[in-house]
């Protein structure tokens, strides 16, 4: 994440209703009475404190009924105070800008969802998420493949030699086996930084790259106690590469990626 | 006068019939395109990470999040208009029966 926040200029949320005041809900937490985060939270400061239900708390801040938008300082600001919970608790993440009407809404959620928020913070104890994007060089892929894949190497140098006598077809050929290669050349790094990981991670998933240069976007659970193992190994697996690919490693996070609750909400008009 | 609107119109009058036509035709796809966010949320971390990795700059990044911010909320307007379910903004617990 990048934290600069620059003079960024201020988009103001969609308003809904402007005559009472709503909860912005960040994360529910196993904890039976109430507790303060201080000011930090979602549109400019606002106090971030728990709305309790038995040994359950929503962590909440006072906001105007409004939806808000996803923009770098609104997510970072959600971010953030999962940040400061997180040092502390196992907590589940909620979906950025759920906004509920009262805190009696709010009870309402803990109350009906009781259960499986219970069963997932069990799962989720001393649970915490990291981030890893692998982006790779296109260039040096390429210069490294020439080197070591003898069948390239040499259908190069004869194009190369024969510059004005090679044809289209070999150069073809070539583009061909080099395109092959790369492919061959991005799932053994992903699978070899996976089985690398395997062992210091509790769980793994995979979602879409981003752009043409990224060939892994990863999100692993790690168990707190693990933390410095998997740390360790990932900086190990990315010296390993250094070379050929670029390494954006990034958390502890709320493990934002395990944890689905399907919550029966409706729009509160 | 009359014939001659009929030419002026005619060439008018045929392609917008034929475009309501196809509109009729593409509805489906149009309205999955109005109500879809995926894309614009791969297009925002696509543009995270070209800050990221300093292929832009702080105001270049500000100004594309801003034409992001809005194609979110066309998006929500469309899904609101068609009675789709759309995500933050105010949520209360659905009163339905225990089922599950």
């Amino acid at each position: 994440m990048t934290a600069g926040e620059g003079a960024a200029e201020k988009s103001e949320p969609i308003p809904v209703d402007t005559t009472s005041e709503g909860k912005y809900v960040y994360c529910v937490i196993r904890l039976d009475r109430s507790r303060e985060f201080g000011e930090i939270g979602i549109g400019g400061g606002a106090r971030v404190y728990t709305v309790n239900h038995n040994d359950l708390a929503a962590v909440v801040s006072d906001t105007p009924i409004v939806i808000y938008d996803p923009t770098r300082e609104n997510v970072l600001a959600h971010e953030f105070v999962n940040e400061t919970v997180m040092r502390e608790f196992t907590l589940i993440p909620m979906s950025f800008g759920t906004v509920f009407r009262s805190e009696k809404d709010v009870i309402a959620l803990l109350k009906s969802t009781y259960q499986a928020f219970t069963d997932v913070l069990e799962k989720m104890q001393d649970k915490i998420e990291f981030g890893l994007k692998i982006l790779w060089d296109r260039d040096k892929v390429v210069a490294a493949i020439e080197r070591d894949n003898d069948e390239i190497r040499r259908l190069k140098d004869e194009i190369t030699r024969n510059a004005a006598s090679s044809t289209y077809f070999a150069r073809m050929q070539l583009g061909r086996l080099v395109e092959a290669a790369m492919e061959d050349a991005s799932n053994r790094y992903v699978a070899d930084v996976h089985e690398q990981l395997k062992d210091v991670s509790v769980a793994s998933r995979s979602n879409k790259v981003i752009g043409d240069r990224m060939i892994l976007n990863a999100a692993f659970l790690v168990d707190r106690r693990a933390e410095k193992q998997f740390d360790d190994k990932v900086k190990a697996i990315s010296r390993q590469y250094e070379d050929l690919l670029n390494f954006k490693y990034t958390g502890p996070w709320p493990p934002y990626n395990f944890v689905n609750i399907k919550l029966k909400l409706e729009k509160a008009t | 006068m009359g014939l001659l609107t009929n030419i002026l119109l005619a060439p008018f009058l045929g392609p917008i019939w034929g475009t309501k036509w196809t509109l009729d035709k593409v509805d489906r796809a149009v309205r999955e395109e109005l109500t879809d966010d995926t894309p614009i949320k791969e297009d925002l971390m696509a543009l995270q990470l070209q800050l990221e990795t300093g292929e832009i700059d702080d105001a270049e990044y500000v100004r594309r999040e801003k034409e992001i911010m809005q194609r979110f909320r066309d998006v929500r307007e469309w899904r609101e208009k068609l009675g789709m379910p759309t995500s933050g903004g105010p949520v209360r617990v659905a009163e339905s029966d225990e089922t599950e």
